[in-house]
């Protein structure tokens, strides 16, 4: 009988270890980042400090924009590269095209977008159409885009930032412009996702492609639409990063490509498609900016940012698979 | 009177809240041979890879020669003596039959140098105790399937196994390959090992087994001595009802021509098919895997291109090129492999019953929610879908309920026609009775279904008319009145050539 007892006790046990899995999936990142903000208060106070919370939203801000086309492209079971390039081409575009006066800020926000969508095309077309991996095609634009950028300022860009871009280091408290950028458009695409025929597909493309096909999807559509979005949310991250240094940089955004993937994986969003969101994503990037500011606060070399943030990293993949894995 | 060499008491598993093994039973004593049968999904496999230390029980115990077992680790229970040979071989391709025998175990010399004389000789002996003559030294990817087979036996025996499971054994072996294995089956039980042959075959059942346990949605419903049971009767214990149950006929007449495909190829082993198909009919599509079937399917939905002839939907002038255009037209497929074409396995029931309608849900692009939640629980209770939630990932249904979840999908696009390509293969025998009323229902209300299937009993049982691919083309078309399986089989596996002759 005590045998029997200990036996129900212990089916009991393990399915409460499946729900903890399911838990750790669904919950993870948000405990982590509780964690996270608790260890913070305990090592480096000052992170609360409300100039400290300013900075770490606008950075947050910037990587978070761009990780908003990186989520949607994981979702589809892709991958974006070729954000880091677009960077760099929009901060030359809208220095080139603006030349400093603040009547073409508009008409060169436009042509770095219209730029932006053809490179996101071309991803889209590489990946659909010539059935190229996502890692390569986006690899190959990267370069490709660095490179048609450095060959058009023959290595020393011209051109002015106009004042006016500034704009986007005003800021009501801790809004800044671009926390309320990232919020905004995180709400739109939340709703996107979630409550659209579109979202649906996104997903059902990402969970089996096959599947989605053969339920009448336009599955090439998709998929292509969603490159180019990322490339679009990579534009306003550019856009941003060169309002808030207002002169033509090479290195823009160096770092941020890679973040970008990192914080959606961290925030739950999976390499194979179909699962995941956009509230993982904003938890992954808030935990890896508090990190990074904490390195700073703590005094450490820049070099144990990047120790710490690849353990964050490994972290949270290890803790998805071990998660996934059923009995 | 004997002390059994195993026995199983009240074993119970589940896998994310399904009930795989219900307070499972099951003993066995040395030198007999044990028959485990029962449908796909009835438990058997569980209950195996339970006793090889694959998964844990949640409830029972193992008793082995006497003693409680532990849980313990595969490797300790292989050297208990207890050896399970899987459908899918575990042998190493590169290595020679010897080594794959004794692999991990190899004879060595004092020097701790590989004994290769002892090697080979240990292996011919094992192979003599099965009696059969085979080179030690050909590599295993030499082999053929059932000589690998031989090979995992000879490797169980070397591992002084008394206890021998064999799942599904048959499934990879011809009529003489399978004469050999009895053999060798009868010559192991005479030296004393205990067999547990399990296997959905009742012929070989009957031929080999003392006595013969059924498993049933993971419960054992009966187990005696072979002598104490006739085919009728062991069909009837596996399946809960018996055979003219199964297949529920509704008398209707032959409706109006809605499809009609011309001469169409594509650029797959589709050579030149030409159909047509009425109101309320189902129309039945046999033939080996790669004579066409699937491709036919495929073509005629708009999957694949065609590159030859027309298929039309008669009364409507549309014509279509791709899946979206044929499901406007009202033509749906439901595919072979649920996993890989069919679900959406990562997300919930919801969302995959509702993706192929969404524009009908939805509003400038917004879904609705109530309209669509309204769908939800309508398709629920009509195919009566066993799910905790509408929110549920369907990958956590049983295959019976996943396929509902399927079908449900495709008849909320109220179809015309209904392509199912295997509509019941890895699915209960309780869903697919229900599967099959579902379609009897769909003919009275006019739509008209072509039904793909491997399975005879139920090409002939549920088909007004049967076509019978061979080498991607009909080879020929059989009424239900002169329909059987020899009729069938002769159809698919006649050569073109012996065609031209006869």
């Amino acid at each position: 009988m005590t045998l029997a007892k200990r036996k129900s006790k212990l089916a009991l046990s393990r399915d409460n270890r499946w729900r903890l899995r399911k838990f750790v999936a669904d919950y993870g990142v948000y405990i982590a980042l509780l964690i996270l903000l608790l260890v913070a208060a305990l090592l480096t106070p000052k992170l609360f400090a409300v100039d400290t919370i300013a900075v770490v939203m606008r950075q947050a801000s910037q990587l978070g924009i761009v990780a908003i086309g990186q989520t949607l492209v994981l979702l589809v079971a892709g991958l974006d590269l070729s954000v880091g390039g677009i960077f760099i081409m929009t901060s030359v575009v809208v220095a080139e095209v603006g030349n400093g006066r603040n009547e073409m800020i508009a008409p060169a926000i436009l042509t770095a977008l219209a730029l932006g969508a053809l490179v996101g095309l071309g991803n889209g077309l590489l990946v659909t159409k010539r059935r190229v991996p996502p890692f390569v095609a986006t690899l190959g634009m990267l370069v490709l885009v660095k490179g048609a950028t450095q060959a058009y300022t023959r290595g020393v860009p011209g051109g002015f930032v106009p004042e006016a871009l500034g704009i986007v280091n005003q800021s009501w408290f801790v809004l800044s412009v671009p926390l309320a950028l990232w919020l905004g458009l995180n709400a739109i695409f939340i709703f996107v996702l979630r409550g659209t025929t579109y979202g649906r597909r996104v997903y059902a493309v990402g969970s089996n492609i096959e599947a989605a096909r053969l339920s009448g999807i336009p599955v090439d559509a998709i998929r292509i639409s969603v490159y180019v979005l990322g490339s679009l949310f990579a534009v306003a991250s550019g856009i941003v990063l060169t309002g808030y240094v207002l002169y033509v940089d090479r290195f823009i955004g160096s770092g941020l490509d890679l973040d970008s993937i990192a914080a959606a994986v961290v925030g739950g969003t999976a390499f194979i498609g179909g699962r995941g969101g956009l509230l993982g994503t904003i938890a992954g990037v808030l935990i890896i900016q508090i990190l990074s500011t904490m390195v700073v606060l703590l005094g450490l070399d820049v070099e144990v940012q990047f120790i710490i943030k690849g353990l964050v990293i490994l972290g949270a993949v290890t803790l998805y698979s071990v998660a996934s894995t059923e009995s | 009177m004997n002390e059994p060499i195993l026995e199983m008491r009240g074993i119970s598993k589940s896998f994310a809240g399904v009930q795989a093994l219900k307070n499972v039973s099951f003993r066995c004593q040395a030198g007999l041979v044990y028959g485990l049968v029962g449908e796909n999904g009835a438990g058997k496999s569980t209950l195996m890879k339970i006793l090889a230390g694959a998964y844990k029980a949640d409830a029972g115990e193992i008793i082995y020669k006497g003693m409680p077992r532990e849980t313990a680790s595969t490797g300790e229970i292989i050297d208990s003596g207890i050896s399970i040979i899987y459908q899918e071989l575990a042998l190493v391709p590169q290595m020679s039959v010897a080594e794959n025998i004794f692999l991990g175990r190899e004879p060595r010399n004092r020097l701790g140098i590989l004994d290769l004389g002892q090697l080979h000789a240990r292996s011919n002996e094992l192979l003599s105790r099965l009696g059969v003559a085979l080179d030690t030294r050909l590599s295993v990817s030499e082999l053929t399937i059932a000589q690998q087979q031989l090979v995992e036996i000879a490797k169980a025996l070397s591992q002084d196994a008394d206890l021998i499971v064999m799942d599904e054994p048959s499934a990879i072996l011809a009529g003489s390959e399978l004469d050999q294995l009895f053999d060798i089956i009868a010559a192991l039980k005479a030296q004393g090992v205990t067999i547990v042959y399990i296997s959905h075959r009742l012929e070989e059942v009957f031929r080999i087994a003392d006595e013969v346990t059924v498993l049933k949605d993971g419960e054992v419903v009966d187990s005696r001595p072979i002598s104490q049971l006739d085919r009728p009767t062991l069909v009837r214990l596996m399946v809960g009802r018996s055979l003219d149950e199964i297949f529920p006929q509704t008398d209707h007449e032959q409706g109006d021509l809605v499809l009609s495909a011309e001469d169409i190829e594509t650029d797959t082993i589709l050579d030149g098919v030409s159909l047509r198909l009425h109101a309320g009919e189902i129309l039945g599509i046999a033939g080996m895997v790669g004579s066409g079937r699937t491709e036919l399917a495929r073509a005629l939905f708009g999957a694949d291109p065609l590159t030859h002839g027309e298929v039309r939907l008669v009364g409507k002038s549309l014509q279509w090129k791709t899946p979206s255009q044929a499901i406007r037209a009202g033509l749906v497929l439901v595919p072979e492999d649920r996993k890989s074409q069919g679900l959406f396995t990562a997300l919930s029931v919801r969302i995959n019953i509702t993706i192929p309608i969404l524009s009908r849900l939805s509003r400038l692009g917004i879904v609705r929610r109530p309209a669509e939640e309204g769908v939800v629980i309508n398709a629920q209770q009509r195919l009566s879908i066993v799910m905790t939630s509408p929110e549920q990932e369907t990958q956590y249904l049983s295959g019976g309920n996943q396929q509902k979840v399927v079908l449900a999908k495709w008849l909320e696009t109220e179809p015309t026609v209904i392509i199912l390509d295997e509509p019941t293969r890895g699915v209960d025998v309780g869903a697919k009775f229900e599967i099959y009323k579902l379609m009897r229902q769909l003919n009275d209300r006019g739509i008209a279904i072509i039904m793909i299937s491997s399975e005879l009993p139920e090409i002939i049982g549920m088909s007004d008319r049967i076509l019978v691919m061979n080498d991607g083309r009909v080879a020929g078309e059989l009424s239900r009145e002169n329909a059987d399986e020899e009729r069938i089989i002769e159809l698919a596996t006649l050569g073109s050539a012996e065609a031209q002759l006869a």
